[in-house]
């Protein structure tokens, strides 16, 4: 009887000490990492499943993973288990230079010679050069937009407003006393990248020679414009669903993000269109954006065939990336944007002219997440005035540079 | 044989002794070395020795002080707010259903347990669209004008209840269970001698489930101090950071935006640590010595 137990004891033993040593590489497969795991993870599987129909050497295996940045410091602290390739955020860029993670472009550039800066928007493909190397090839600009309800702008004659395609404060402010109760010009979604495209409209930056810059004049004016709009009770109230209350047709802007635009397409009976974020002043209209990026992150066992079989990929993905448009993502290679398909998207208004491809702003400041971190804590406590704007400015400012303190490890 | 014998015990203990090794001790003894270094999970760590813990404990200048501090004094408001909760109320379901004239009392455990199953995510979406202002019960049915996850004390009320919809029925099936187990005499020596059910349940049913009552209250007490989903679903920390517990300041610094803060959360997660373990041992002391 004894005999019987620990045979099939020692085996789940021994299944426990082999699986964990398992890690299922595979010579012929690129191993492709993404934190995708929303909708826009189904159409890169798409692209993906598209590629491995071509029959190529090395076929593409897409792997989402959720909390990838975790995952991705336990891998490359390891040295095993590195993804072939990965899409990485362009916020990460600097950071993951600076630490020596990210392998250069260079050999697949020299293979692939349409990769290459003038056909893919500027500011995607910027994102990924550090001190003249290209470390990375764009897939898409993700931005912050500004939804409007075409309905309600025609009720209260604010159609005028589109004209010039920048919607000012001042403009909505006109609005005062206008609206029905439990209607609203503009919701607080994504307020922080609101806040952010205000400091480039007003002319400011978040760092100044290096060191961040938060508690500044421009910084201040920034959350008193946007204030003035929440003052006049012209923003949702703190607290409420402002997205929901757009898709109610509550509100007449809804300062979302590209990739909304699916979600807001499915309610139904919401007519709506898509213009730039609301601007501080008439002369400046900015969208804060950010990028997916193709990278290589630091891997010794990575073969240059396979590195040959990535660049193909990258190609591949360059000529045929109207698939992730229907993410609602802004494609970045300039191949499919300029394709009469990519027209039908709502989003290639953001590609429509020169002037418009420029309001897509990424900030590439190294320690931009620790900024946007604390915008995005406080924006809407001060927007609606609930604390001291000073104060907190003052304790924004000491937040990230203690963080910047503590983040960047002294080991370098 | 002699061999066999000795070798039988190891097969039992070492599945979970390995993975005890693996996903407890050395994580917790890696931690512990993390909490003395500054560290980005990314490059090697760097001794720092006990700088961590002087900042979060007395630089009183520092955002990481006063992250800590104010993680401590929400945690310790929600232990305080829950626990009596989740001790009282599943104590007197269980003393309910132990009525005579209560009749499905197998459903109506299963019923309170059930919630238990649920994940906190899953639960607290639920909750979060019945207290929300347009779309919930609270606004349309009851007509509260709140906006809850966003206004105190709303914003801890429905944490509480979460955590109490939640938690009860563990605790429940303990008391029921070890009520069971007192023995039927005492209770009728006691209406022999005139005992109301108040008196029963104070001189017979409390002193009987002593130690179950000891668990529950030690356990729930440590399982308190590591909230973190219900208010990381359900007000994200809000209102100006009231309900942000230490648990979301320790990861915000260890998986947030940016490069991790590995070291520092290290360190709080750490003092986080000694404070249950402190609290834990006070309250065995107490309650055992009072017992006894």
């Amino acid at each position: 009887m004894k005999k019987k137990l620990a045979l099939p004891l020692a085996l789940v033993f021994l299944a426990v000490a082999v699986l964990s040593g398992c890690s299922g590489e595979d010579k012929n497969t690129i191993t492709f990492w993404t934190p995708l795991t929303g909708e826009d993870g189904a159409y890169m599987n798409q692209l993906v499943e598209n590629y491995n129909a071509t029959n190529p050497e090395f076929k593409v295996k897409h792997i989402v993973t959720a909390d990838m940045y975790t995952k991705l410091s336990t891998v490359l602290n390891t040295g095993k288990g590195v993804p072939d390739l990965a899409i990485i955020h362009a916020d990460r860029v600097p950071g993951y230079v600076e630490q020596g993670l990210l392998e250069e472009m260079t050999t697949i550039l020299a293979a692939q010679p349409e990769i290459k800066e003038e056909n893919y928007l500027p500011q995607a493909w910027a994102t990924g050069t550090v001190d003249g190397t290209q470390y990375t090839v764009p897939l898409d600009i993700h931005s912050n937009v500004m939804y409007y309800n075409k309905d309600l702008l025609a009720k209260y004659g604010a159609e005028s407003f589109l004209d010039d395609n920048v919607v000012t404060i001042d403009e909505m402010l006109s609005l005062k006393g206008k609206l029905e109760t439990g209607h609203y010009v503009v919701n607080d979604a994504l307020i922080g990248w609101v806040i952010l495209a205000q400091i480039q409209n007003l002319g400011g930056d978040i760092q100044e020679n290096g060191k961040p810059a938060v508690n500044t004049p421009v910084m201040k004016q920034a959350f008193e414009e946007i204030k003035k709009v929440a003052d006049a009770g012209l923003m949702t109230p703190f607290g409420e669903d402002g997205f929901l209350q757009f898709q109610s047709g509550n509100v007449l802007f809804s300062t979302d993000g590209t990739w909304s635009s699916t979600a807001h397409a499915s309610v139904e009976g919401l007519n709506f269109g898509v213009t730039n974020v609301y601007s501080a002043t008439p002369e400046k209209y900015t969208n804060r954006a950010s990028s997916h990026l193709f990278a290589m992150l630091t891997n010794k066992d990575r073969s240059d065939e396979k590195e040959a079989g990535i660049g193909n990929f990258l190609e591949f993905i360059r000529q045929n990336s109207l698939e992730w448009a229907k993410a609602g993502q802004i494609v970045a290679s300039k191949e499919v944007i300029e394709s009469p398909e990519y027209k039908e998207y709502m989003q290639s208004f953001f590609t429509s002219n020169e002037e418009q491809i420029k309001s897509l702003y990424i900030y590439t400041y190294e320690h931009y997440p620790y900024i946007q971190e604390a915008i995005d804590q406080n924006a809407a406590d001060l927007v609606r005035g609930n604390v001291d704007m000073d104060e907190t400015l003052a304790k924004m400012q000491k937040q990230v540079e203690d963080k910047i303190a503590q983040g960047s490890s002294g080991a370098q | 044989m002699a061999m066999k014998r000795k070798l039988m015990p190891a097969f039992f203990v070492g599945p979970h002794l390995i993975l005890f090794i693996v996903f407890v001790l050395i994580p917790t003894v890696y931690g512990i070395y993390a909490s003395f270094t500054q560290w980005n999970l990314n490059s090697d760590p760097v001794w720092t020795g006990l700088d961590n813990y002087r900042t979060i404990l007395f630089d009183s200048e520092s955002t990481f002080y006063r992250q800590f501090w104010n993680g401590l004094k929400n945690t310790l408001l929600f232990v305080a707010l829950s626990v009596p909760l989740l001790i009282i109320i599943p104590l007197m379901v269980a003393v309910a259903l132990e009525h005579k004239k209560v009749k499905m009392k197998g459903t109506i455990q299963a019923i309170i347990y059930v919630p238990g199953l649920i994940s906190i995510s899953a639960a607290a979406l639920i909750w979060s669209l019945i207290f929300n202002k347009q779309l919930g019960v609270s606004s349309n049915v009851f007509g509260s004008d709140a906006v809850w996850s966003t206004t105190q004390p709303y914003a801890w009320m429905i944490i509480i209840i979460l955590t109490i919809w939640g938690g009860v029925g563990g605790n429940m099936i303990i008391y029921r269970a070890s009520i069971n187990g007192v023995s039927k005499d005492l209770y009728e020596a006691g209406d022999i001698d005139g005992a109301g059910p108040i008196r029963k349940f104070f001189s017979i049913t409390l002193p009987s489930i002593r130690f179950p009552l000891i668990y529950t209250f030690v356990m729930t007490t440590a399982g308190a101090f590591n909230v973190f989903g219900q208010p990381l679903m359900l007000t994200d920390g809000g209102p100006r950071e009231s309900t942000t517990v230490l648990m979301m300041y320790i990861r915000q610094l260890a998986f947030g935006h940016g490069d991790s803060i590995a070291g520092m959360a290290s360190a709080m997660a750490v003092l986080l640590g000694v404070v249950i373990l402190v609290i834990s041992a006070l309250q065995y002391y107490v309650m055992n010595r009072n017992a006894n």
